[in-house]
């Protein structure tokens, strides 16, 4: 049972602080982009501000100034682009990196991992898209929300003190209503907004479950149910945003303000009108960087929310372990009292398994379902690590070795071989990139894939896969077996590879693995009849062969 | 694109007091921030004395602002509720052929996310662009005493609105650019974690590591093409306001004193309406996007029921005996038969177990069954009496299916039973639960049956929720059960358990158990094998 609780938040908030170190530079830019474009449009304004002076007889600007004008309204509508370009960049950056990082994570967990993939895939699509508004429009939003209104401060003060002290209270005044009207909305909208998700997940998850729902027809039921929880999200929703809506009502309250202040100050001023009218200007300019700021907070929520779920699987440390140096040509496998238990609940998976498998030899487990077959060749595989006992690859720990390492050993095929999308071809050549044309034509001949890619439209190069041909499982077995002979490996591991095949194909497809094991060690998960051809058979129950004597776990 | 946008607001045409006054007060709130400003300009330049309106204004203009937001959200939400239960009915009407047996929550859930688009469509797009046109035409109005300096101030202002109706086309290519790429993306994701064991038995981390960059990268590129014709049209946007700005001074020039006052209130007028207009390009880009969604929802809306309900129902027979005649059946007309000719009979209280590998067409049956889908050729009885004269609803009473992708809903356990018999006292379900295999380990819940499941049933494990889903079906009344694979996610321990008691607890009701093979304790009375679209007896 997962509930995401004050230690996620934690966890979120760091990786969001340490990512936005590491890419400081992408987001430094935008700042100075936009803190130059603010700079472009103070310039802009204080000749605005000469022009009409000059329209109200107090002469020295004149058309040239105007054209000026022009021509910094276009430098600063020019450096805009280029904030907005370095956004765009600062949000790629960020995301290639962090998918990056999470997708290695995501495979190194392996098969292991329990969740579904379409879970897993839309950690690294829709959470790492949900970080982009961070980095590319929180951050530069917050830099610049307090380094511009400072600049438009300092820009008041050269030309008035008193423009500058309303704009600075003004300021001062931003975060304390904020504040004010922040701390309201928090203690309405915790709890509120807990339930509003809740709420508006309600119509994602039945829409999910709609054939559910049609199947034992209670649609009708959760369409009028549909009905009265949008009424009831509504009013929670109403009350939630009529304080939230607060705090952008201070910001106007204080934009108007300043507006009145500095058109009071100057009201009726007789004199040279330039000062008071660039004050005016000023006061748009001041707050635009907060406007842009409120636009952007959002986006910081969204992101904490994928940073959460994001978070445990980018802590995760990245797995340590030994290089293979060299491939040797032959394998001895070694199994000492190997004791795997997948959940503390129940009994373990094995428990105590010894064996050996000689060089060249093809040792075939076997035994009832959940005997533990499968878990020998997935500790094999490194998918998962045993919890005692020794696993040695001619007498050296196995354990010592990267997972990865470790694979480079062995061919495997599991159960239900996958199809990528791609060619029959690229599918065979998936198992050893660099092989010659030559080489997956003699892979796809040794394990009879070509007996039946004859018959498809485009032969090996048919794509199948995801939306490609459909292959039957036979089929797919065979694919995967050409993988095997391609990759060429002194260690081969099987598990059922015949189970769901029909008597006939099971012997075409033993005939292939004959000779795939051939000079090779191998060991093969099988409760098949045709098992006793194939090899040695050991028969396992429980986590251990029968017989051997239950040692105690230390 | 135009015909969705109107068909979506004819959806809201209940709503339009409300959607009208919001649009309205945000009309008001514009207006009231142009004479704050437009007034506070021409008391600085000396031209009105006068200072007392300047006041109320300093309060009214936050006050309308905050009371737009309120009405249009208000507004917003009223709407997409309508929306939503509108679409919910007409998709649950007409479940698209096959989408109720295949992985179809992914497809459900995006469809969500269309509805949700149309929210940006109120809020961002049309409220922006109404308000706008009002400050153009009060611009235009304020400005009429100098009609040189109203087209000075007015036409850049106006050409502004064009933006988004000039941009939406290029905006929603761009976006179904977009789109495309994030699917591959996500494809680069799901096809080697779907092949986990072969990606890594292959070494292929690293490959699957950079082809999914190599999407990313697309998919990044497609996003700043759309994002940058908007920055674009927001420039375009700032271009014209300025335009209008300097209008109005070049037109003070020209003019001297004798324009001042309208030339300083047209310059002022520029700058506020700059927050109006400012907004509008990107309303293009939204205007675009919602689009796209309302085409998607009325793609999925409009399909035709996949199974016409009989005009004139025959009477629910009192048997439950299952006949198949001649079946011949394809999903789509240019698709390969499913199956051909299939002849299959299940008396009462049979107990038939159908095996045959993935693609054989044993989900096929079950959407027939259901009507889901009808055959092209042949019939089907359910006790003497064809399908097609029944209605689905009737059907369904009779014949409960557990799918291969049983959902659970976030709700309590109670709740996720009771969908397949809402009056059933706590004593069935606990029968039910214990009959599934699960009981024990409700009971062990502090909540117990008021647990929650969780979204999808997140709460349990996988075989811990199928038995939940299991639990509901055979909770249901309904005299003929298909259970789909009613064992996958199971442990091989569980399965064999809940497989021996099969006969037991479906004693009584006719089950067909479709799987891809059998682990020797089903104890079948039938088991049939389907090959190539027939089905043929096999041994046992």
């Amino acid at each position: 049972m997962i509930t995401p609780g004050e230690g996620n938040a934690g966890a979120a908030r760091a990786l969001l602080r340490q990512q936005s170190k590491a890419l400081r530079g992408h987001v430094l830019r935008p700042v100075a982009f936009g803190l130059a474009a603010t700079i472009t449009g103070l310039l802009g304004a204080w000749l605005v501000a000469r022009l009409v002076a000059a329209l109200l007889g107090h002469p020295g600007a004149g058309w040239d100034d105007l054209a000026a004008t022009g021509a910094l309204a276009l430098l600063g509508i020019g450096l805009g682009l280029a904030q907005e370009r370095s956004q765009l960049a600062a949000g790629e950056a960020a995301r290639a990196r962090l998918r990056d990082a999470a997708f290695a994570r995501l495979l190194a967990l392996g098969p292991a991992d329990p969740r579904g993939v379409g879970e897993r895939a839309s950690l690294v699509v829709d959470r790492i898209e949900a970080l982009d508004g961070y980095f590319a429009r929180w951050l530069p939003a917050a830099a610049l929300a307090l380094l511009a209104p400072l600049v438009v401060i300092v820009a008041a003060f050269m030309v008035d003190g008193r423009s500058a002290l309303v704009l600075a209270i003004a300021g001062l005044l931003y975060p304390i209503a904020m504040a004010l009207t922040g701390i309201g909305a928090a203690a309405a909208s915790r709890r509120q907004f807990e339930s509003l998700e809740r709420l508006s997940g309600r119509f994602l998850d039945r829409m999910r479950g709609l054939p559910t729902l049609v199947l034992f027809n209670r649609q009708e039921e959760e369409a009028t149910a549909l009905g009265t929880a949008a009424d009831e999200l509504r009013a929670r929703t109403m009350r939630v945003l009529r304080i939230a809506f607060l705090s952008g009502t201070a910001m106007e309250l204080l934009a108007a303000g300043a507006i009145a202040c500095t058109a009071w100050r100057y009201g009726g001023f007789a004199g040279d009108p330039t000062a008071g009218v660039f004050a005016l200007l000023l006061v748009p300019a001041f707050f635009a960087p907060l406007r842009a700021f409120s636009a952007a907070y959002h986006e910081r929520l969204a992101a904490t929310g994928a940073a959460a779920a994001l978070a445990p699987l980018l802590d995760r440390p990245a797995a340590e372990g030994l290089a293979l140096e060299a491939m040797p040509p032959r394998v001895v496998v070694t199994f000492s009292d190997v004791r795997l238990s997948y959940d503390p609940a129940r009994a373990p998976a094995l428990d105590g398994l010894s064996f050996r498998v000689n060089a060249g030899e093809t040792l075939v487990l076997a035994g009832p379902s959940g005997a533990g077959k499968s878990s020998v060749l997935r500790l094999l595989m490194g998918f998962i690590r045993p919890d005692a006992g020794r696993m040695a690859i001619n007498g050296q720990d196995a354990m010592a070795l990267r997972p990865e390492e470790l694979r480079r050993l062995s061919s495997y095929i599991g159960q239900k071989p996958h199809l990528f999308r791609g060619s029959i071809r690229e599918n065979i050549r998936f198992a050893r990139p660099e092989a010659t044309a030559a080489q997956v034509e003699a892979a796809a001949q040794a394990a009879r894939v070509t007996d039946f890619a004859a018959a498809l439209p485009e032969g090996l190069d048919t794509a199948v896969g995801e939306g490609g041909w459909g292959l039957s499982g036979g089929q797919a077995q065979r694919v995967a077996l050409a993988r095997a002979f391609l990759r060429d490996t002194p260690l081969v591991l099987l598990d059922e590879p015949t189970a769901h095949l029909d008597p006939g194909t099971e012997a075409e497809v033993i005939e292939s693995l004959q000779r795939l094991c051939l000079g090779r060690t191998a060991i093969i998960a099988s409760h098949s009849g045709a098992r006793a051809q194939l090899g040695r058979v050991l028969e396992i129950a429980a986590g251990r062969v029968p017989g051997t004597a239950r040692q105690v776990p230390a | 694109m135009r015909a969705d946008l109107a068909r979506v607001l004819g959806l809201w045409r209940p709503r339009a007091t409300w959607l009208l006054g919001g649009i309205a007060a945000a009309a008001v709130a514009a207006l009231l921030g142009l004479a704050l400003l437009a007034m506070a300009g021409e008391r600085v330049a000396a031209l009105a004395a006068g200072g007392l309106l300047l006041l109320p204004l300093v309060v009214l203009r936050p006050a309308s602002r905050w009371v737009e937001r309120m009405l249009t959200h208000a507004a917003t939400f009223r709407a997409l509720a309508d929306t939503r239960v509108w679409f919910f009915r007409r998709l649950a009407e007409r479940m698209p052929a096959g989408i109720g047996l295949h992985r179809s929550g992914d497809l459900l859930g995006r469809l969500v996310a269309d509805v949700e688009a149309l929210d940006r469509l109120y809020l961002s797009a049309i409220v922006p662009v109404l308000t706008a046109i009002v400050v153009v035409l009060v611009t235009l109005a304020l400005l009429a005493g100098a009609p040189l300096l109203a087209a000075l101030v007015a036409l850049p202002l106006a050409v502004a609105l064009l933006l988004p109706l000039l941009l939406a086309p290029g905006a929603a290519r761009a976006a179904a650019a977009g789109a495309t790429a994030q699917g591959r993306l996500r494809a680069a994701a799901v096809d080697p974690l779907m092949g986990i064991e072969d990606t890594l038995a292959a070494n292929a981390e690293a490959r699957a590591g950079a082809a999914l960059a190599t999407e990313g990268a697309a998919l990044a590129a497609a996003q700043r093409r759309l994002a940058w014709r908007g920055a674009w049209a927001g420039a375009a946007g700032a271009v014209l306001v300025q335009a209008a700005l300097l209008g109005a001074l070049g037109w003070g020039l020209e003019t001297g004193a004798s324009g001042l006052g309208l030339a300083v209130l047209g310059l002022f007028l520029a700058v506020a309406a700059a927050e109006s207009i400012g907004t509008l390009p990107r309303a293009g880009t939204t205007l675009a996007i919602a689009a796209a969604s309302a085409r998607r929802l009325f793609e999925a809306a409009d399909t035709p029921a996949p199974v016409a309900e009989p005009v004139t129902p025959a009477e629910l027979p009192a048997g439950y005996a299952l006949r198949l005649e001649h079946i011949r059946f394809a999903w789509t007309p240019d698709r390969p038969p499913v199956f051909e000719d299939l002849a299959l009979e299940v008396p009462e209280g049979a107990r038939l177990a159908l095996l045959g590998p993935s693609g054989a067409g044993k989900s096929s049956l079950a959407a027939l069954l259901l009507k889901l889908a009808a055959p092209q050729e042949g019939r089907i009885t359910l006790g003497g009496v064809d399908l097609a004269n029944l209605p689905a609803d009737a059907v369904r009473r009779r014949i409960a299916c557990l799918t291969q992708d049983a959902r659970l809903f976030d709700d309590s356990i109670a709740a996720n039973l009771r969908i397949a018999a809402p009056t059933a006292p706590d004593a069935a379900l606990w029968r039910a639960l214990d009959r599934a295999g699960i009981g024990e380990l409700v009971r062990t819940l502090p909540d117990g049956l008021a647990t929650g499941c969780g979204e999808g049933g997140a709460r349990f494990s996988g075989g811990q929720a199928r038995r939940l889903a299991l639990a509901r079906v055979l909770l249901s009344a309904a005299p003929v059960l298909i259970l789909d694979e009613p064992t996958a996610g199971l442990d091989a321990e569980t399965e064999r358990a809940f497989l021996e008691t099969l006969e037991t607890v479906t004693a009584g009701r006719s089950v067909i158990l479709i799987t891809h093979r059998l682990t020797g304790v089903e104890r079948p009375t039938r088991i049939l094998r389907l090959v190539g679209g027939r089905v043929l007896s096999a041994a046992g």
